[in-house]
């Protein structure tokens, strides 16, 4: 086996993730998406949304770390 | 006889007998008595045994359409848990996990507040050996915590049961609000099982700690007990709404951080109980519908995840983050198994987490609650960050792993294999969970508007994934300890009680020594007008003149 078999999986993968995503927004261009809110029905909405939640999500995470991060051995002591 | 059984007791007794048992058949035995409980479901509704004591109507079975789903996914869960653990000889475990799951059985079937008090102080107890089954010195410490805080839920809802009777004579598991101080009471013993913010330290504290077979039996029962309590006794109270949607959002930030994957398996289904919080806060039949079907999909999914987690630590030893990765190589089928789950609890569509969560999104969006809706909404790219995401990328891929390990035991693979089956087979079929839910349903999950826009959601925030580790903004693994609400008895609490108890303590000596001064002093002076010579002659002593003064005292008392 060699050894960068993972970069090669990730490749494939994030290629596949790209194609799938063009392939949403290009399904969202054609129809018009029925929602409970006016704001989802936005051509692309839901997928904005979920990119940068995802992001802000991590980015504050990160810097929580800052506050709430301690020693592993914490409450030992 | 057997149909007036309560559901659970089986479970119960065997879980007594299983020490007389050969160790051989104990599976098989604890397997056994699963089944006869299960027989129960078979019942129908209504009321099978009630019991008169001290005055008191006791109904000890009583099952209806709200029951129903839950005891089926008790049953399904206890059975899981028992093949999960089929290799597992360490009998104080085996007693536990099967009491632990009886008495939650018998919790969902109690018809009345003193009932269902006593089937909750018993899960509490069984389950707290559970926790003790880790056997390490920071799990018996955890342990005790746990201990201490499942008693005070018990404690409280005695206290507001108690409460209830005494102002309404009445104690039966009826709807109550929070306008009266007992509905108070119960709300808060509930809310700590089901782990509201700030009452959920413990439960991030000690299911980590426990061994890789009882993590799976802890996720399964307790939460979901407290949540079929709130949907029976506070379906339509407002502020679990608000509750709720806070529970969905902020452990979705604890488990970015967090490196125990156990742990944040521990945030994500805290995370989870919050959508079905939200469900039971709105109150209609669709978002009840939606927080059963719900807690029913949640607990296979749920189950499935820490199994994984359970294989590998089973494996490795350990399931930290940071020294985990590039396991899909030799644990395969422990991989694909831990995607199903995560693209469950992810609710991709044709996975049994969508069809649950579709319902309670649209009751908030029939009910037009922009806000939760929005909230719960970035709860779902939460979940796909730490449950979805970084789960299996850092068990299972992240990076090559040197060293050799086994694929998880034949009956850890059978039991995750069977969770598995049923994410997939609930996720296409949703029809034969929503048959099972509390009121009829017509609903239909998969419209195109619906997919697309879950999907959309999905699949751009694994493109921010792969986005951010491209760009290495992804945060790696570090060893750590994440401050979570236990925080506060943990340290806080103490690091405020310790000196201010030293300082009292000092006060009271330095007071206690100005008395014993202030007294010599007192009293030496007047032993030095006793014994002085111009009244010694009149008086008998000391003591005699104390008497006099009494006596004198009294007497201007009485003339006055």
């Amino acid at each position: 086996m060699k050894n960068n078999n993972l970069k090669t999986y990730a490749k494939y993968f994030t290629q596949f993730i790209i194609a799938v995503a063009g392939l949403l927004l290009i399904i969202d261009f054609t129809i018009h998406r029925h929602a409970y809110f006016h704001l989802e029905e936005i051509i692309g909405f839901p997928a904005m949304f979920g990119f940068i939640c995802f992001v802000f999500i991590v980015i504050v995470g990160k810097h929580l770390r800052k506050i709430l991060m301690r020693k592993e051995d914490y409450y030992d002591k | 006889m057997i149909s007036s059984m309560i559901p659970g007791l089986w479970m119960i007794i065997a879980s007594i007998l299983l020490p007389v048992i050969p160790s051989y058949f104990r599976q098989p035995a604890m397997l056994l008595s699963v089944f006869l409980s299960s027989l129960s479901l078979l019942n129908g509704f209504g009321t099978f045994l009630t019991w008169e004591i001290l005055g008191f109507n006791l109904t000890l079975y009583h099952s209806d359409n709200l029951t129903l789903p839950f005891a089926i996914i008790f049953h399904l869960a206890s059975l899981l848990v028992i093949i999960y653990g089929w290799h597992n000889k360490n009998l104080m475990e085996n007693m536990a996990t099967l009491a632990y799951a009886g008495s939650a059985i018998g919790a969902l079937h109690a018809g009345d507040f003193f009932s269902l008090f006593i089937w909750w102080e018993a899960t509490a107890l069984t389950s707290v050996f559970i926790v003790l089954a880790g056997n390490t010195i920071s799990a018996r410490n955890s342990a005790m915590r746990y201990l201490i805080i499942q008693v005070c839920s018990g404690v409280l809802l005695l206290i507001g049961a108690s409460m209830m009777v005494y102002q309404t004579g009445n104690h039966e598991l009826i709807k109550l609000d929070l306008s009266s101080n007992f509905g108070v009471f119960i709300f808060l013993a509930f809310g700590i099982k089901a782990a509201f913010p700030f009452l959920n330290g413990w439960l991030q504290d000690s299911y980590p700690e426990s061994s890789p077979t009882g993590t799976v039996a802890l996720s399964a029962f307790t939460t979901k007990l407290a949540i079929y309590a709130l949907a029976r006794t506070f379906p339509g109270t407002e502020t679990l709404i608000w509750i709720g949607a806070i529970m969905t959002a902020f452990p979705v930030f604890f488990a970015v951080i967090e490196n125990d994957l156990r742990r944040v398996l521990s945030f994500s289904l805290n995370n989870q109980l919050g959508f079905m919080v939200v469900g039971i806060g709105i109150g209609t039949e669709l978002s009840l519908n939606g927080t059963v079907a719900h807690a029913f999909v949640h607990i296979i999914y749920k189950a499935l995840l820490f199994m994984s987690m359970g294989a590998v630590l089973h494996r490795v030893g350990t399931t930290k983050a940071s020294e985990l990765g590039g396991l899909y190589k030799y644990m395969p089928l422990t991989t694909i198994f831990c995607i199903i789950g995560a693209m469950s609890i992810s609710a991709f569509p044709l996975f049994s987490g969508f069809v649950a969560k579709s319902l309670i999104m649209s009751s908030l969006g029939g009910q037009g609650l922009i806000l939760i809706y929005f909230v719960l909404f970035f709860a779902s790219a939460g979940v796909l960050e730490h449950s979805g995401i970084k789960i299996p990328y850092f068990a299972f891929f992240a990076h090559e792993r040197k060293t050799k390990v086994k694929e998880a035991p034949l009956n850890m693979l059978i039991a995750m294999g069977v969770a598995a089956f049923l994410c997939i087979g609930i996720g296409v079929y949703p029809k034969y969970l929503y048959s099972i839910l509390p009121y009829s349903v017509d609903y239909q999950p998969y419209t195109i508007d619906h997919v697309i826009s879950q999907l959309q959601l999905l699949v751009f925030a694994i493109l921010a994934f792969l986005f951010l580790v491209k760009f290495k903004l992804y945060p790696s693994e570090i060893k750590s300890t994440v401050l979570n609400s236990d925080w506060i008895y943990r340290k806080m609490l103490p690091g405020i009680g310790k000196p201010l108890f030293k300082n009292l303590q000092k006060i009271i000596i330095k007071f206690y020594d100005l008395l014993s001064i202030l007294f010599d002093l007192i009293l030496g002076r007047s032993k030095k007008f006793a014994n002085s010579s111009y009244i010694k002659v009149t008086t008998p002593g000391f003591a005699g003149l104390l008497m006099i003064t009494i006596l004198f005292i009294m007497l201007v008392i009485a003339v006055i």
